[in-house]
């Protein structure tokens, strides 16, 4: 067998498992397995409102930001 | 009478009690009124969701919401997040998940919330906010308003560092195990090789997949080790940590440079298999400490929020913390005291047992002092409080408890001394035979190899399995016999002490009075004793129904059943006047008894004025106390019994189980204090108690003990449970201890006598790469052998 095969196939297979790696790591840091209860009784809840939710929060949370932003350019003075 | 359901807290209630409201029914306003709201919102699918579960009609609080906004409050709880405020709080009265639902939801459509996410499991609720559209104070309105509260805590403090260190430690755990097991994979086929031949071009690549491996189990995984490292030594200071790091950075290294220079074996299977065996168990001993804070945090948060307060004649909750010294606060029976303070009228008996122990309820009368942490049993009263929250006897002990968890001493002296004083001694050894064959043959590539090789055979493994090996056979062997150890060291610890101290109530002894002598005068109905003892939760008259139970008796109807507090219990019976109460009772209501014992509890009934019947209680020692106090004395240990229970009874105890050491009516402190001073008088102690009063005693003793039906606070501050609840358990963890310590003792004789024999051989350079791999795991079947024979 040349060499390279073995090493592809290493390769390729570290890869691969380091990904999955990856993944459950993510998964760790953002807190995916934090909520056991919430994740098994509130599928039921589970629809297109909950997205709608969502999506006006992110809308809420950025036109605050805007007005934040305005308010702060507007505030600035530059020194005399 | 109808029965019917509450239309939002679905409760069940008479039909005539319910407020109709358009063909809707409601038990109270707050039901009526957070229903309107909900449909007025468009959220009455809620109900839809709730489905069959019920929840708690909405309390009205009337404490001042504004102190949300105080500047103090705003600086302990409230945290700046990327121009938003963040809180986190703990929602109380969440039963179901359609309570998170509509949380959420109510808080998605109020202006200048920007994040919510309500944890269902803990119920603990984060949210970000723009502090200039909305306050505080008219969040947590918003959450009072639909039926629920919100308190804020504070998680920088415990839980979230033990939740991040956790999760570090989870996911460089996770790092070692996928480098280790793929690591092995491919030495296998390096084993395979260097037996029957492999050409050159393959292995190189296998030893560049290990090293690629090899690098984050090494680096990231075993960084904690670096770090340890680091602060021992910057405290001069030799542990285990240095042992590992450098045994398993020089193998890591001498592979590197096999690797390149093609001559000799790499070792980089080791580098990752010592790295992650040993941070397994560190590990572990993060995930106990993370259960420990959960349990103080829902311990505290078990603690009632709100008292009465009565000022002019009116009443009112309010939040604990605003209660101030001199405030008038009414307590009712079955509330917890939580405020320290001075009766000033009624008087009713106290549950001081969780925190002096003793199972007899004290009566308080005016002008008694309450402490907060004591149960009002039965009748209403009012008191002064005489200190604010914050100074009072529970919180303290709470805040004594915080700290102590990460003051918690540990002995792993012997093995960590004698692993210390070892990798120094390599380390120099290392050096002196570079330097050695460096002048010797003015070769640097050959007194690197042998020097390296020197650190690569003396690799912590004989030595660093020593101890872990043994400890984890000698745990699961306890483990059968129903003892968990929450950590290895303990068998050692334990082995080391030389004094053990016992609680008293509910540890040697049941904690629960039993009858030992009863004369029932008359041929009198035995069922009217039976129900009259049921009707009161007092511990004697508990103690004299189970006593009854076995005679199988039937309930009979009681009338005008009267409880006087802490003395006894009055009603009639056809029209006979019953009563069951202690001797004092009796005389009080003219009928003749008399007392016979100092130590027993007693009660005596009389039936139509005249006595018919006395118990005479006792709290007994747990079967098998007196064997295992005598074992242990046998054993060289010296015991003590600390009680908070007065001097007689204590004594009586004591005697029984033949302790001669005893100290009575102790407060939780000053138990505390007395292991303090045995110990900074040398001895080393191990505490044996159940109670949240024992819990501060437990957590400054070297090794603390719990009977697995102790409360949960002292199972959690305690380091070895015996989860059968059997006192003879005690003695089984001295016996495996003891076991333990000795099979350790063998196993670093034998990975000392190994070092002394191989070191001597690698620094001559006699040791050649198979060889080295043999012995070592030769060294390493011996030591895990020599284990399995613990009992």
């Amino acid at each position: 067998m040349d060499s390279w095969v073995i090493a592809m196939m290493l390769g390729a297979s570290t890869l691969l498992g380091a990904l999955g790696l990856w993944a459950l790591l993510w998964g760790l840091k953002t807190g995916q397995f934090e909520d056991t209860k919430k994740f098994l009784d509130m599928t039921s809840f589970d629809g297109e409102e909950a997205l709608h939710d969502a999506i006006a929060m992110e809308k809420k949370k950025k036109e605050i930001m805007k007005r934040k932003k305005k308010k702060a350019d507007d505030g600035y003075r530059p020194p005399d | 009478m109808q029965k019917r359901r509450c239309d939002h807290c679905h409760l069940e209630y008479d039909e005539k009690v319910l407020i109709e409201d358009g063909g809707k029914y409601f038990c109270c306003k707050g039901c009526q009124g957070i229903y309107h709201l909900l449909r007025d919102e468009g959220l009455d699918n809620f109900y839809e969701k709730m489905g069959e579960h019920t929840i708690e009609p909405p309390k009205t609080l009337h404490d001042d919401i504004n102190k949300f906004d105080l500047d103090g409050f705003v600086k302990k709880y409230i945290k700046e997040k990327g121009g938003f405020s963040s809180i986190s709080l703990i929602i109380d009265g969440i039963h179901c998940a359609a309570c998170i639902w509509l949380n959420e939801k109510v808080l998605h459509k109020t202006k200048g919330v920007v994040e919510v996410s309500i944890n269902h499991t803990s119920n603990k609720a984060k949210i970000l906010w723009d502090s200039d559209t909305i306050k505080l104070s008219e969040i947590i309105q918003i959450i009072r308003n639909i039926g629920y509260n919100a308190y804020p805590y504070d998680p920088s403090m415990q839980e979230e560092q033990a939740n991040a260190r956790r999760k570090d430690y989870y996911s460089r755990l996770l790092v070692g195990v996928f480098c280790t097991m793929n690591i092995m994979w491919i030495a296998i086929a390096q084993y395979g090789g260097y037996f029957t031949g492999m050409r050159t071009d393959i292995k190189n690549i296998l030893n560049f997949a290990e090293f690629i491996l090899a690098t984050p189990a090494l680096f990231y995984t075993g960084g904690v080790f670096f770090k340890g490292t680091y602060y021992g030594l910057k405290n001069k200071f030799v542990n285990m940590d240095l042992l590992v790091a450098s045994g398993a950075l020089s193998a890591y290294l001498f592979s590197i440079y096999v690797m390149f220079s093609g001559h000799g074996e790499v070792y980089f299977d080791s580098v990752a298999m010592i790295v992650t065996f040993v941070f397994a168990g560190k590990y572990l001993e993060v995930l106990t400490k993370k259960k420990a804070v959960d349990t103080l945090d829902s311990f505290s948060s078990s603690l009632p929020s709100e008292v009465t307060l009565v000022r002019e004649s009116e009443k009112f909750l309010v939040g604990v913390e605003a209660v101030e010294v001199g405030d008038v606060i009414e307590l009712r029976a079955g509330e917890k005291v939580v405020i320290d303070g001075v009766v000033i009228s009624g008087e009713g008996s106290f549950d001081n047992s969780s925190l002096t122990g003793e199972s007899v309820p004290v009566l308080l009368q005016n002008g008694d002092k309450i402490l907060s942490g004591s149960i009002c049993v039965d009748s209403v009263i009012r008191y002064t409080a005489s200190h604010l929250y914050a100074s009072s006897m529970l919180s303290k002990i709470v805040a004594l408890l915080e700290d102590s968890m990460d003051k918690k001493p540990r002995i792993e002296q012997l093995a960590n001394s004698i692993s210390g004083y070892f990798s120094t001694a390599i380390l120099v050894l290392a050096i002196l035979t570079f330097a050695g064959w460096y002048f010797h043959t003015h070769s640097f590539e050959q007194a690197l190899i042998i020097s390296i090789s020197v650190i690569v055979i003396a690799c912590p493994c004989a030595l660093g399995l020593a101890t872990p090996v043994a400890t984890l056979v000698g745990i699961s062997r306890a483990s059968k016999k129903g003892i968990l150890f929450k950590e290895a060291t303990f068998l050692e610890s334990v082995a080391a002490c030389s004094t053990v101290v016992l609680d008293k109530t509910g540890t040697i002894t049941n904690g629960k009075p039993k009858v030992v002598d009863s004369t029932i005068r008359e041929n009198f109905d035995k069922s009217i004793l039976y129900s009259l003892v049921s009707l009161s939760s007092h511990p004697v008259s508990q103690g004299v129904k189970e006593f009854l139970k076995e005679l199988k008796l039937k309930i009979v109807d009681l009338e005008k059943v009267k409880i006087v507090e802490a003395k006894g219990i009055k009603a009639t019976y056809k029209g006979k006047q019953i009563l069951a109460g202690n001797g004092n009772f009796m005389r009080e209501n003219s009928v003749t008894c008399n007392d016979n014992s100092d130590f027993l509890s007693e009660l005596h009934v009389a039936y139509d004025a005249v006595l018919v019947a006395s118990f005479y209680l006792e709290d007994k020692p747990r079967i098998g106390a007196k064997g295992t106090i005598s074992y242990l004395k046998n054993s060289g240990l010296r015991v003590i019994m600390l009680s908070g229970d007065n001097e007689r009874v204590a004594k009586k105890i004591a005697e029984e189980v033949g302790i001669e050491e005893f100290e009575a009516s102790l407060l939780p402190q000053d138990k505390a204090k007395y292991i303090e001073d045995i110990r900074s008088a040398g001895q080393r102690v191990v505490m044996v108690g159940d109670g949240i009063n024992d819990t501060l005693a437990l957590s400054c003793s070297e090794v603390a003990i719990t009977l697995g039906s102790g409360t949960d606070v002292a199972v959690n501050v305690s380091d070895i449970v015996l989860m059968n609840d059997s006192f003879e358990g005690l003695k089984t963890v001295f016996e495996v201890s003891k076991n333990t310590f000795r099979i350790v003792k063998q196993n670093l004789a034998f990975s000392v006598l190994y070092n002394v024999i191989t070191i001597p051989l690698a620094m001559s350079g006699h040791v050649i790469p198979l060889v080295a791999a043999l012995s070592m795991s030769l060294s390493s079947l011996i030591v895990v052998g020599n284990s399995m024979r613990i009992k």
